[in-house]
């Protein structure tokens, strides 16, 4: 059994420290004793983390109570060996905001990880203030399992986020936020968090590179927080409130979450059966070489029991169900792109055995030369014939999708056969999509003649 | 470690020749800096005025100064008398070897107290901003707070100095050797935001379904330095610029960073914020062919112009219109045959297109053009 041991000797790296020191601002010089006359250790009232996706941030906002002193008052706050850029922080009056100025912040020298606030009330007694500021170390990252239907034609689809705290801190009872979104960042966090100076120095001074602090998992603390907040988890699952916001989405958990340091969490976002999807199957030489790939094919829009929210980028591992006892067999995975409300989404799930696209070269020849003044040939048409098969050895309805390409921008096509529906893409590629129903198999044939030479002008 | 510290003794010679051999010998108290002036408005430099106040004697007096461990540009250092500037003169600057150090030999008619400026260039003190802005949750005004940093790493503790920037607008501060001290330098709002979204045909993939991440549109947030808008008081400085939003729930969301660049007034503060994955651009060549085709006596091209068109895609997933700033580059000589949206040619090679979509609708370009005389 592990001797219990008080939070300041299990963790005397990561903690934050909040100290007024309520002095007349009249004696600057007095630091030394100041930090002796502590006056309050507030705790966290409220806390809410707003966690980044897209980059190593969290933007977390505290509410604390600071009992302050008429006039002068000079605070406190320490982070060190947390992963928090001491440039974010921030402190608001909540109560009094009028009443209540912050003169300025000092980061005083021959100290790490210590910032002093300089505060001017007008008022003496309770008041609370809220403190923001980023740290590193907190991540979250979507991931879906989907299951299909027997016949492939519909899909349920799970969404998940988990959240993982390595910051360095604990938090507890956070209302939890995750943005979905691409913020611009003009610096790492971890790299401000690991400044000896939080500003860093005049450019002509060469710069010491700071320790990075210690990353140790404190799992006995961390274990003694989850106990702590153990009565108060709530039995039946929680609700992701989701609203778009500027460019980006807002994922407001319900509730509040406690993640200590170390530990991560799976938090449902959310559940809808039979989403109607295709079967997609794509040849295309130029991207995959001879295989054909296997997607799965739907929208996030209302005609797919979707559309309410975007789908964040994440891993999507997909089942089928097998038989009448809902037995599962693993279909394959695929990691998503950002999926906007109304975006179509294709999950390649890979190389695909009992689908089968085989274009055979049958005819080849050339002819129109010319000639220069020298005799020597200048231009020509070639002409090719490609006889494409296509088989659907599966049992379920498929959509498949043959590209070609071309290696000049002078051609012209002419179709043969059961060609579905053509398209000319671009310059210089065409696709033929075609729908075919179970054990079946379509042939097709297309005339290509490409001008080289004087015969392209 | 002892600690840097910048010197004045005032050395009070009586009999000149006599005293010479002994040296420099330190006889009046030290006086205090009376008024200390920081200017920080050249980006570059940093230039420190203080006044002290000099007893003198009368006849030949040397005023030592020294700034052992204090980032000092010495050839900067100038002394100026205030009090009476027409009777008291400067008769030599020497540097004692070795040392960081000068003496000045002031000659003064009679024995009084003489106030005196004595400048130089600081190294290792300098000034940063730092911009907080709050957008509105509909994002059409913000709020921004301007903050000064101020860095001391020059050697040299200012108990209470007059920080000047760019102004005439000082402020008191004491800032030790090795501190960094910030605070709040002006706030502004409501300021109207101009936000736009820009792809450019040279910098973003062609084929927005063939990448592996979802193609990010840059958004930028455009903020005009003009006294209508809440601002045109002074140029706003570089710096980083950190932007939140409201968010609704009284709370606010942060949503970006750029680095501002100086702004002066009358003109446009452009800040990248971040990019929107809720517009999709697909731009396609459809035709290309060389028209016109010119040859030499060898029957060998020599000259063409082409025949070109392609097409762009710009869908809009979001819930309200936007427009898109679309930039295409085209090289060498060119013409416009036909183009279904209007628009406007930047250089030479760059022409951009604003391509107006409705919510959640999609718009089709379609630019048919030839260029000229390509060889």
């Amino acid at each position: 059994m592990i001797a219990r041991k008080s939070l300041r000797q299990i963790r005397p790296r990561a903690l934050i420290v909040l100290i007024v020191l309520g002095l007349p601002m009249a004696f600057p010089q007095s630091t030394a004793e100041a930090k002796v006359d502590l006056v309050t250790l507030p705790e966290r009232d409220r806390v809410q983390m707003t966690i980044y996706n897209t980059a190593d941030l969290t933007l977390i906002r505290e509410v604390r109570r600071l009992t302050l002193r008429h006039g002068g008052n000079r605070l406190q706050f320490g982070w060190a060996n947390t992963l928090i850029d001491p440039t974010s922080v921030s402190l608001r009056a909540l109560k009094n905001p009028d009443k209540v100025a912050l003169l300025d912040v000092s980061f005083p020298p021959r100290t790490r990880g210590l910032a002093e606030w300089n505060i001017d009330s007008e008022i003496a007694g309770e008041e609370p203030v809220e403190i923001t500021f980023f740290t590193s170390g907190i991540s979250w990252n979507a991931f879906y399992l989907a299951t299909l239907t027997p016949d492939e034609r519909a899909m349920d689809l799970e969404g998940y986020v988990r959240v993982t705290n390595r910051s360095g801190e604990d938090y507890a009872n956070a209302q939890t936020r995750l943005l979905v979104g691409k913020i611009n960042l003009i610096d790492r966090i971890i790299d401000l968090a690991r400044r000896e100076f939080p500003y860093g120095l005049p450019a002509e001074i060469a710069v010491t590179p700071a320790a990075p602090p210690e990353a140790k998992v404190m799992l006995e603390e961390a274990e003694r927080v989850m106990r702590k907040v153990a009565k108060e988890v709530e039995k039946k699952p929680k609700e992701i409130i989701k609203e778009a916001l500027s460019e980006y989405f807002l994922y407001t958990i319900e509730g509040t979450e406690t993640i200590p340091n170390g530990w991560g969490k799976r938090l449902p976002s959310f559940k809808q059966p039979g989403i109607p999807v295709v079967s997609l199957y794509k040849y295309d030489e130029e991207r995959w070489g001879d295989r054909v790939l296997r997607f799965l094919q739907f929208k996030n829009d209302k005609d797919h029991k979707m559309g309410r929210e975007p789908l964040p980028g994440g891993l999507v591992k997909v089942f089928r169900r097998i038989d009448e006892e809902a037995h599962l067999s693993y279909e394959g995975a695929d990691t998503t792109r950002y999926i906007p409300i109304g975006e179509k989404v294709e999950l390649n799930l890979g190389a695909a055995r009992d689908v089968r696209v085989r274009p055979v070269l049958i005819e080849f020849r050339t002819d129109h030369f010319m000639f220069n003044n020298r005799g020597d040939v200048s231009g020509r048409d070639e002409y090719r014939t490609f006889r494409v098969e296509v088989s659907n050895f599966r049992s379920v309805p498929i959509k498949v999708e043959v590209w070609r390409h071309f290696d000049t921008v002078h051609w012209d096509l002419t179709n043969y056969g059961d060609y579905g529906v053509y398209e000319k893409v671009d310059l210089k590629t065409a696709k033929y999509s075609l729908e075919l129903p179970p054990n079946t198999k379509k042939v097709f044939t297309y005339g290509l003649t490409t001008r080289h030479g004087r015969r392209a002008e | 470690m002892r600690r840097a510290k910048l010197g004045l003794a005032i050395l009070g010679f009586l009999t000149l020749a006599a005293t010479n051999a002994q040296g420099r010998i330190k006889l009046v108290a030290l006086p205090e800096r009376d008024v200390t002036i920081i200017r920080l408005d050249n980006p570059h430099v940093c230039f420190v005025e203080e006044e002290r106040v000099l007893t003198l004697q009368k006849g030949v007096n040397k005023v030592d100064f020294s700034w052992k461990g204090v980032r000092i540009d010495p050839d900067s250092i100038r002394l100026r008398v205030l009090s009476h500037p027409e009777a008291v003169q400067l008769l030599s600057l020497s540097f004692p070897p070795d040392e960081a150090a000068l003496v000045w030999e002031i000659a003064s008619p009679e024995g009084w107290e003489e106030r005196v400026r004595i400048s130089y260039l600081l190294s290792g003190l300098d000034r940063l901003v730092e911009y907080r802005a709050r957008t509105e949750k509909d994002e059409k005004n913000l709020a921004l707070n301007a903050y000064m940093v101020l860095r001391n790493f020059s050697g040299e503790d200012f108990e209470r100095a007059k920080v000047f920037l760019d102004s005439e607008d000082a402020f008191e501060k004491r800032i030790q050797n090795g501190e960094t001290k910030r605070m709040l330098f002006f706030t502004a709002g409501p300021i109207p935001i101009i936000k736009t979204y820009t792809w450019d045909a040279a910098v973003k993939p062609h084929d927005p379904d063939k990448t592996l991440e979802t193609v990010g549109i840059p958004v930028h947030y455009i903020v005009e330095n003009k006294v209508n808008h809440g601002l045109g008081d002074s140029a706003l400085w570089a710096g980083k610029a950190r932007i939140f939003q409201d968010d609704g729930q009284g709370t606010s969301v942060f949503i970006g960073e750029d680095q501002a660049t100086f702004t002066p007034v009358g003109d446009r503060m452009e800040l990248y914020i971040g990019d929107t994955r809720e517009i999709k651009v697909t731009q396609r060549k459809m035709f290309e062919k060389k028209v016109n085709v010119r040859r030499n006596n060898g029957n060998a091209v020599v000259l063409y112009d082409t025949d070109e068109l392609f097409t762009v895609k710009v869908e809009n997933f979001k819930k309200e219109p936007i427009v898109l700033t679309l930039i295409e580059h085209i090289p060498g000589q060119w013409d416009v045959e036909e183009s279904n949206f209007k628009y406007e040619k930047e250089t030479a090679n760059r022409i951009k297109f604003l391509i107006p979509v409705s919510a959640n609708g999609s718009e089709m370009l379609s630019f048919h053009y030839h260029r000229r005389n390509c060889r």
